[in-house]
């Protein structure tokens, strides 16, 4: 039995309206509790900001695609090196890190739970073995969906109930969390070579489209009661004017769930473009904004850019395709059978170019206008738009109207004509930060009754404590102090464990993935489907019955199980 | 000042050694370095017997000279940025990375990596630099960006990949794809070469041997003398594949 008791805790926890008390916290095996004994560990965290555990809601760090941007990048493997120290293996990498790279860098700054952005049902083996490898954060697979053959021709027939009977099978065999729609129809109409500009436009041969896919997705989603809504990567991502495609698929996502959204659009900065080239690019954060703000029903997550070197990585082939047209630098493109595809490219964001400083301000934008934080989440899509490791600096530019100012002064003309980003005044407080990384993550993703993302009694202990003392630092003009307080934790608890100390790991890592079982009625179950068993043997290179993972790949998977539906 | 490093005889005389502190600036201070036999450290004095002529002010003054058996030391020069280094014999791979300014002889061959991602200085090999001559870090977009490499003797394959800055001069044959992915910077070679420039961007390379294997994506523009080869020379633009502006010179 291992005790804990953390004392003198300034703690803010949004989920329990708690902001900035100073208490102190008792931990049990894993859990927080009412009391502990007089035997337990003493933690004074002198009244430092202490938050419950970081989660990331959208992450790339495991899986084939992720894996593939390593092979393309042996140059990224000169950088951020470390050593092995104690319990630490040696790591490098800087944008996309070796997994124990990610694991701690992730740890150090407070991060307890990640949730994979994207992993293809047939390479779920992969990215179970590399969760494993990711050892100090509790990990969910979003599973892509978005050009499943099945799914597709369960669409087309309007067949809600088939459709939620593939998405469970498909889920329980990847071990997967919950549904991510990546440019739906887009990437499989790439496939044949071909590609869609609208959600209204059909997919060629499969005579569904993309707006068909998201709402029918949607509700099978609710249909089978899965604790995260649907996670869409919206259509025509990066391209300018693209903000018409994200405003009409907004404007079609019907609310269905009081205790959380229906819709999950993820990094939306990239889906907030006016104009109509590269040339007259603009800001629509505005337009998006005042369509989340009254729609309570879709939440989305920033996607923020930051300048430097970092590889793009995405489901999204024909996107990336299109970016290497305009890059001209390495590339790689792939199919995975009848369900999804994925391109990685390597980007740098630079300050001397006008498009990049206009899309780094949308992302800041996008987080300033929306109203209720719980809305619009801190992410980046790691390493997408910068990796993982900038988010302290998000966090500093988002509280700071001055540090903001002092980057605008940098960047290249451009973002005052076309951006709204000099005029905002407003500044982020600790509460809304709190959201922004932890309450409004867990909220969305439906892991609060799993004990994520608050420190209720009997929630996991999952804590953060920062160096930063809330009444003695002002965040508007001490930015560096903000920045570098949430770069390292003093203390990282890790369901009980103190797994990291001022930015160094301590102990090995043991964590958990988490996967859901959606239960359907007996009569839909795929796997006695003769259509389905047909159409698996006829198309797959793998036979069905060797599809589905074994659980010796999850030594640590937890089971969520959903109610069966009528 | 004069630093004559004699190697010792080995009693596992394969062990490559990492010896990235051998650079003229770092006999300023003494000779206490520490050198890699293997995964062991050593100090310099335990690989190598050590002879100091004369003193110096300044690292330009520091002449570092390496005898006896040197083909398996590694990285010899790294960094470096003045002075000079003569190698009597072979040196191993990476000799010469990251040289930002003095010379290095050798008067026997070189191993592969010879002056990998140099920004300036002279690199001058007297016998055959094996792979990988004057290039950049794999995945990396430039490779050499600077300075002079000259090799007396051949190459080996993909020398000057990625090359982007400074001259490289081949007096005898490369091998396979010299001047792939090249950036800019020159190239010349003076003996034969197999499918030269691929995907160039930008630079110029000039062979006045025998091009096996030409690469169709190159389109010919003129035939001209190339005055200070005193050659006539087919002049070829490319990479066409990949929107090249590279000019690639072939003697007719």
């Amino acid at each position: 039995m291992t005790e804990i008791w953390v004392k003198n805790a300034c703690v803010i926890d949004p989920i329990r309206g708690i902001n900035g008390e100073i208490m102190d916290i008792t931990i049990r095996d894993g859990r927080i509790v009412e009391s502990v004994s007089d035997r337990a560990d003493v933690i004074d965290a002198q009244r430092c900001l202490t938050l419950p555990g970081g989660i990331d809601s959208h992450t790339h760090v495991s899986g084939t695609k992720v894996n593939f941007g390593r092979y393309m990048s042996p140059e990224d493997m000169r950088a951020g090196r470390t050593k092995r120290k104690g319990k630490m293996h040696v790591t490098s990498g800087y944008y996309v890190p070796t997994t124990f790279g990610n694991s701690y860098r992730y740890s150090a700054m407070g991060y307890t739970t990640l949730l994979e952005g994207a992993m293809a049902p047939l390479e779920a083996r992969h990215t179970h073995e590399e969760f494993t490898a990711t050892p100090h954060q509790d990990m969910l697979a979003n599973t892509l969906f978005d050009g499943n053959w099945a799914v597709m021709d369960a669409v087309r027939e309007k067949d809600i109930r088939k459709t939620a009977a593939v998405v469970a099978w498909t889920l329980k065999a990847a071990r997967g969390y919950g549904i991510k729609l990546t440019n739906p129809g887009g990437t499989e109409a790439w496939g044949f070579g071909e590609d869609l500009t609208g959600i209204h436009e059909m997919v060629p041969h499969f005579a569904v489209t993309p707006a068909e896919i998201i709402t029918t997705m949607i509700r099978a989603n609710e249909l089978l009661k899965l604790p995260h809504s649907v996670h869409l990567h919206c259509n025509n991502l990066g391209k300018p004017g693209n903000y018409q495609t994200t405003l009409e698929t907004f404007d079609i996502v019907p609310d269905l769930n009081p205790d959380r959204q229906t819709l999950y659009a993820t990094h939306v900065q990239f889906h907030a473009y006016g104009g109509g080239t590269w040339k007259n690019i603009s800001s629509k954060a505005e337009e998006i904004t005042r369509s989340v703000n009254s729609k309570p029903q879709i939440v989305m997550d920033m996607g923020q850019i930051m300048f430097g070197r970092t590889m793009t990585m995405t489901a999204d082939g024909p996107m990336e395709f299109n970016l290497h047209c305009l890059h001209h630098n390495k590339w790689s493109n792939h199919d995975v059978e009848l369900e999804t595809g994925s391109g990685i490219i390597p980007v740098t964001y630079s300050k001397k170019s006008a498009v990049n400083c206009i899309m780094w301000a949308i992302g800041l934008e996008l987080a300033l206008l929306t109203k209720n934080p719980y809305q619009c989440l801190l992410e980046t899509d790691n390493p997408n738009g910068a990796p993982f490791v900038k988010y302290p600096e998000i966090i500093g530019l988002l509280m700071s109207k001055r540090y903001r100012d002092e980057e605008c002064a940098t960047l290249a003309t451009g973002v005052e004509q076309r951006t709204s980003l000099c005029a905002l005044e407003r500044e982020l407080d600790w509460h809304d930060i709190a959201v922004m990384t932890r309450a409004g993550q867990a909220k969305a993703l439906g892991i609060i009754n799993q004990g994520k993302g608050h420190l209720g009694i009997g929630a996991e202990a999952d804590i953060a404590i920062y160096p930063i003392r809330t009444d003695s630092v002002d965040p508007a003009r001490e930015y560096r102090k903000v920045v570098e307080g949430f770069q390292k934790t003093r203390y990282t608890i890790k369901r009980g464990r103190v797994v990291s100390r001022d930015g160094d790991i301590i102990v090995d890592g043991a964590n958990a993935t988490f996967w859901v079982d959606a239960k359907v009625p007996e009569d839909l179950r795929m796997e006695n489907d003769p259509e389905f068993i047909k159409r698996f043997e006829q198309f797959y290179t793998v036979r069905m019955s060797n599809y589905p993972v074994q659980d010796v790949y999850l030594p640590r998977g937890r089971r969520i199980e959903t109610e069966v539906f009528t | 000042m004069r630093v004559i490093l004699e190697s010792k005889v080995r009693a596992k005389p394969n062990l490559p050694i990492e010896a990235e502190a051998i650079i003229p600036r770092n006999f300023l201070k003494g000779t206490d370095l520490i050198v890699y036999e293997g995964n062991k450290e050593r100090t310099l004095s335990e690989m190598f017997w050590i002879f100091v002529e004369g003193t110096a002010v300044s690292p330009e003054n520091i002449e570092v000279i390496l005898k006896g058996d040197t083909s398996r030391i590694k990285r010899v020069g790294e960094y470096m940025d003045t002075g000079s280094i003569v190698i009597e014999g072979d040196i191993g791979m990476h000799c010469g990375n990251f040289m930002s300014g003095g010379t290095i002889e050798i008067r026997g061959n070189a191993d592969s990596w010879l002056g990998r991602e140099m920004r300036g200085g002279t690199i001058l090999c007297r016998g055959n630099a094996s792979h990988y001559c004057a290039t950049g870090y794999r995945g990396e977009k430039k490779g050499m960006q600077g300075g002079k490499v000259e090799v007396s003797g051949n190459t080996g394959d993909f020398c000057a990949e990625y090359l982007a800055g400074g001259t490289v001069h081949i007096h005898g044959s490369a091998g396979d794809f010299p001047g792939v992915e090249m950036r800019g910077g020159e190239l010349i070679i003076e003996g034969d070469a197999t499918r030269p420039c691929g995907n160039m961007k930008s630079g110029s390379c000039v062979i006045l041997g025998t091009v096996h294997d030409m690469l169709p994506t190159f389109e010919k523009i003129e035939q001209r003398v190339l005055p200070e080869w005193k050659v006539t020379a087919d002049v070829y633009k490319g990479d066409v594949a990949n929107r090249g502006k590279g000019t690639l010179c072939v003697r007719s």
